[in-house]
């Protein structure tokens, strides 16, 4: 009796499992843009798929540079942050390359899923971050730094020529001011370029892919400490740290760019 | 003894401090790290400013740590970069991480150790300047020319592979000028000016900047020399183009000096004023009457006379005051001009009022001169019948023992009947002509303006005179030429009688002026009213007579008219007589005329010196 209901209730249970995994299995194919290698057609397509991925990437980092200057002039000044920014960021645990050399050494596939896995592993962090920025912003008792004291050269590394490389990367757009509103853009174009990451990816690749897991982000008890001062340093090294990254995928795109449609001669 | 040990070390202490303290040795002071510099973002230097030395030889040593390494390390290269610098090379630079530097001064007194200092070289990229700076002026075909600059990025920095994209900035001026034209030139490496002022030298420099980085210091200054703007062609055209300016104004100056009245008229004519046709102003001012007319035309009489009309005339009886109304037609062939008399206010207007005088003056203008103005303007009721014909008496039996005066108001020499209305013709010709017509001597010709006086003088004696009648008919028969002929050619003489005791024997016959011919004969019809009439009706007897030569002229504009036989006047009187219509029983005529004769008095009008023809036709009947 028990096979029998077994039986009843497996065969339907077979049966969508088997189209839910076709289903997904033909998503994935379908998602894959017919593009024979070597067609002139392709090519053309992929380097604008680049440009449009460059020029996201630079106003994203140019954003997140003023949004951290910003945070500083606002909430850090007197709390000497940077000296206790050195646990490192949630993407530490993905390999990336430090320098030029081993940029240029590993393989463009490679280096393009690595972009794509640190873009993803930004997901849930600047949702929490927009919550966050827009939950302190209107907390009360949360006193601005007044001035603007120098410290650090760095700190100072987002000048005014930053907001302008980003106007004329986006001259539709109108730089956002503020810290919300920057992060709520920044939220907005990293979605973008995740999309047309996949597409770069789907174009080089031909629909081999390998899916990588993102970087978790654990840093969100911290945010949600009843300490403020808890609070504002995680507040701090998530900027710090999505400034960092942003610097990163900018560069290797680039990087890419150069290399895949202009054969290392920009 | 043992409480001055204690002291005394210290003492022995302070002693040698002392002296330390004045040799000026101390440990060093603190170094400060001023900054660090990547210029390809592979590689980077940090420098630092040492403190006090402490006046004894300080080693200074750069110590570092980098995020997430526990390790430290040390400077690996302190020359490269200069005194107090420590330049990192590429296998000790890492991007992306956080280096924790510290400076550590040491001397034989001590040491110090500098504040950390973090840094991260993603941020700190700063390049050098571009290189190889190409100025260029080019030349293109129909274009204007412009700066072609060229320059290349600095040496170090991968632009190719894409670790570092490059915006660069160039900025140029003349040479003597103080403020530099700055324009952002992008990622690329060459750029066009085009705005330039020729002949002049001009600088440029270029500076580039990472995408993420810090600006660049300007690059060598390099000059160019821009060359003069004027070509040939365009010098050739400009003078070209003045010349012929100068050629065009010369020639518009030659033609307005030339012509230069008859261009202005051409462009502005002349407004003409009020004037005449034929009236010249010099003439009327020298008062010279017979040209001024002759210059308006005035001998063009119409030859058809019949148009022409009869003025009245009035003629004033010496003793009653009555003027005569005498029609008077105009004669066109004479070219009578009458001379310009005074328009002088008239007496009365009873008297001197024979509008129908009309002078050459106004014969141009259409008017209707001829109706007489008199107090009563009776030319209408004169001839009822239309056609009467009046016998025309004669003049010096009327006249007789009566001056004529034309204007009996007084001596006025121009008393002329003027105050006509201004469409009315001067009349003092017409008297002009009747004063003459008084003198039975011809020779007694006067001026018009004193034709008064003459009238005093002529009209007695020349009554007196015993002349023939017919040249007493003839001597009245005169008028004035150049009247304006109303269109009434029937209006009939009429010279009313107004004291019958004065008339003499003789009946006065009123002749009417048929019609003019072209040689200047006057055809005469007896007037005769109804007997003229019926003397038509009956066999268009033909009274007509035809005065058709000229006794002689006098005062220019009157003309003595003879019958053409030169039968004795007397005859001419008694010829209408004679003539009369052979129905009509002669002794009929002779008492018509005797009634005519008697009638004039009772026929005048009360108020009017026209004498009535319905009443002298009452008279005939």
């Amino acid at each position: 009796m028990d096979n029998k209901g077994l039986s009843l209730t497996g065969g339907p249970f077979l049966l969508v499992l088997v189209l839910v995994s076709s289903l997904l299995l033909c998503k994935n194919v379908a998602s894959m843009p017919p593009c024979p290698s070597g067609a002139v057609n392709c090519e053309v397509a992929l380097g604008d798929l680049f440009d449009h991925a460059v020029i996201l990437s630079h106003y994203i980092h140019n954003l997140s540079s003023e949004m951290f200057s910003e945070f500083n002039k606002q909430y850090a000044q007197d709390r000497w942050f940077f000296t206790r920014a050195i646990n490192g960021c949630h993407t530490s645990s993905i390999p990336t390359p430090e320098d030029k050399e081993q940029a240029q050494n590993m393989h463009h596939e490679d280096l393009l899923n690595l972009v794509l896995r640190v873009l993803s592993s930004w997901n849930e962090p600047l949702y929490h971050l927009v919550t966050e920025v827009r939950a302190i912003q209107e907390a009360p008792g949360i006193q601005e730094a007044p001035g603007t004291q120098e410290t650090f050269a760095m700190q100072e590394a987002f000048s005014t020529q930053e907001t302008l490389s980003t106007q004329e990367a986006l001259r539709t757009q109108e730089t956002p001011n503020g810290i919300l509103s920057r992060a709520i853009e920044i939220e907005d174009r990293n979605k973008q370029l995740l999309e047309g990451m996949e597409k770069i990816i789907n174009r080089v690749q031909h629909g081999v892919r390998r899916i990588e897991a993102p970087s978790p982000w654990l840093g969100l008890p911290f945010l949600q400490e009843a300490d403020k001062d808890t609070r504002l340093f995680a507040l701090y090294e998530l900027i710090h740290c999505l400034r960092r990254d942003s610097h990163k995928i900018d560069n290797y795109l680039k990087l890419l760019k150069c290399r895949i449609i202009y054969d290392s001669n920009c | 003894m043992t409480g001055n040990a204690p002291s005394t070390c210290v003492w022995i202490l302070l002693l040698f401090l002392h002296i330390r303290l004045l040799n000026g040795q101390s440990p060093p002071g603190k170094p400060q790290i001023s900054k660090c510099r990547s210029t390809e973002k592979e590689t980077f230097s940090c420098w630092w400013n040492p403190g006090p030395d402490g006046g004894l030889p300080t080693n200074y040593t750069l110590t570092y740590n980098k995020e997430g390494n526990p390790f430290t390390y040390e400077c690996p290269d302190y020359n490269t970069s200069g005194p107090n610098s420590c330049y990192f090379d590429k296998k000790h630079t890492s991007i992306w991480t956080m280096y924790i530097i510290t400076v550590n001064a040491t001397n034989q007194m001590g040491s110090n150790a500098s504040d950390p200092y973090y840094v991260d070289v993603t941020y700190i990229v700063e390049p050098d300047p571009p290189i190889n700076l190409i100025l260029e002026v080019k030349y293109p075909e129909d274009q204007k020319p412009y700066l072609w600059i060229k320059w290349f990025p600095p040496t170090q920095v991968d632009v190719k592979s894409g670790w570092l994209t490059l915006q660069y900035e160039i900025r140029l001026k003349p040479e003597k000028a103080n403020e530099w034209e700055v324009h952002f030139a992008g990622q690329k490496t060459q750029f066009k000016i085009l705005s330039l002022y020729p002949g002049k030298k001009y600088l440029v420099q270029v500076r580039c900047k990472p995408d993420h980085g810090f600006w660049s210091e300007w690059g060598p200054e390099g000059s160019i020399q821009i060359p003069d703007d004027s070509t040939s062609t365009d010098t050739t055209v400009w003078i070209f183009v003045a010349v012929l300016s100068v050629v065009v104004c010369l020639i518009m100056v030659w033609a307005v000096a030339m012509k230069g009245y008859s261009m202005l008229t051409c462009v502005f004519p002349p407004v003409p004023g009020p004037k005449i046709k034929g009236l010249d102003i010099h003439l009327l001012e020298r008062g010279k009457s017979e040209e001024l007319l002759s210059s308006l035309g005035c001998q063009d009489f119409p030859s058809d006379c019949e148009d022409l009309l009869v003025e009245l005339l009035e003629v004033v009886d010496s003793e009653n005051q009555q003027p005569v109304q005498v029609h008077l037609k105009k004669h066109p062939d004479q070219g009578l001009k009458p001379t310009p008399l005074d328009p002088d206010s008239d007496s009365g207007q009873g008297s001197c009022d024979s509008p129908s005088l009309l002078s050459n003056n106004h014969e141009g203008s259409q008017e209707s001169p001829s109706t007489f103005h008199t107090p009563g303007g009776i030319e209408e009721p004169e001839n009822p019948e239309g056609n009467g014909a009046h016998t025309w008496d004669s003049q010096s039996t009327s006249v007789e023992g009566r001056v004529p005066y034309f204007c009996a108001d007084g001596p006025k020499s121009s008393t002329w009947p003027s105050p006509q209305p201004r469409n009315q013709h001067n009349p003092r010709s017409s008297y002009h002509n009747i004063a003459d017509v008084c003198k039975l001597d011809p020779g007694t010709a006067g001026s018009s303006a004193t034709v008064l006086d003459k009238t005093d003088k002529c009209s007695l004696t020349s009554l007196e005179t015993t002349e023939p009648g017919g040249e007493e008919k003839a001597a009245q028969q005169r008028w004035v030429e150049s009247f304006h002929s109303k269109t009434d050619p029937d209006t009939p003489w009429l010279l009313p009688q107004e004291d019958t005791s004065v008339i003499s024997a003789k009946p006065l016959d009123y002749v009417e002026i048929h019609k003019v011919s072209k040689d200047g004969a006057l055809s005469l019809f007896p007037k005769q009213e109804e007997n003229g009439n019926q003397t038509e009706k009956a066999g268009g007897l033909k009274t007509r007579m035809e005065y058709s030569k000229v006794a002689r002229v006098m005062e220019s504009s009157i003309l003595v008219l003879v019958q053409d036989p030169p039968a004795p006047d007397l005859a001419l009187f008694e010829e209408p007589a004679e003539e009369a219509p052979p129905s009509l029983p002669h002794n009929q005529e002779e008492k018509d005329l005797a009634a005519f004769a008697m009638t004039p008095s009772n026929c005048r009008l009360a108020g009017l010196d026209y004498l009535d023809p319905a009443c002298l036709k009452h008279s005939f009947q």
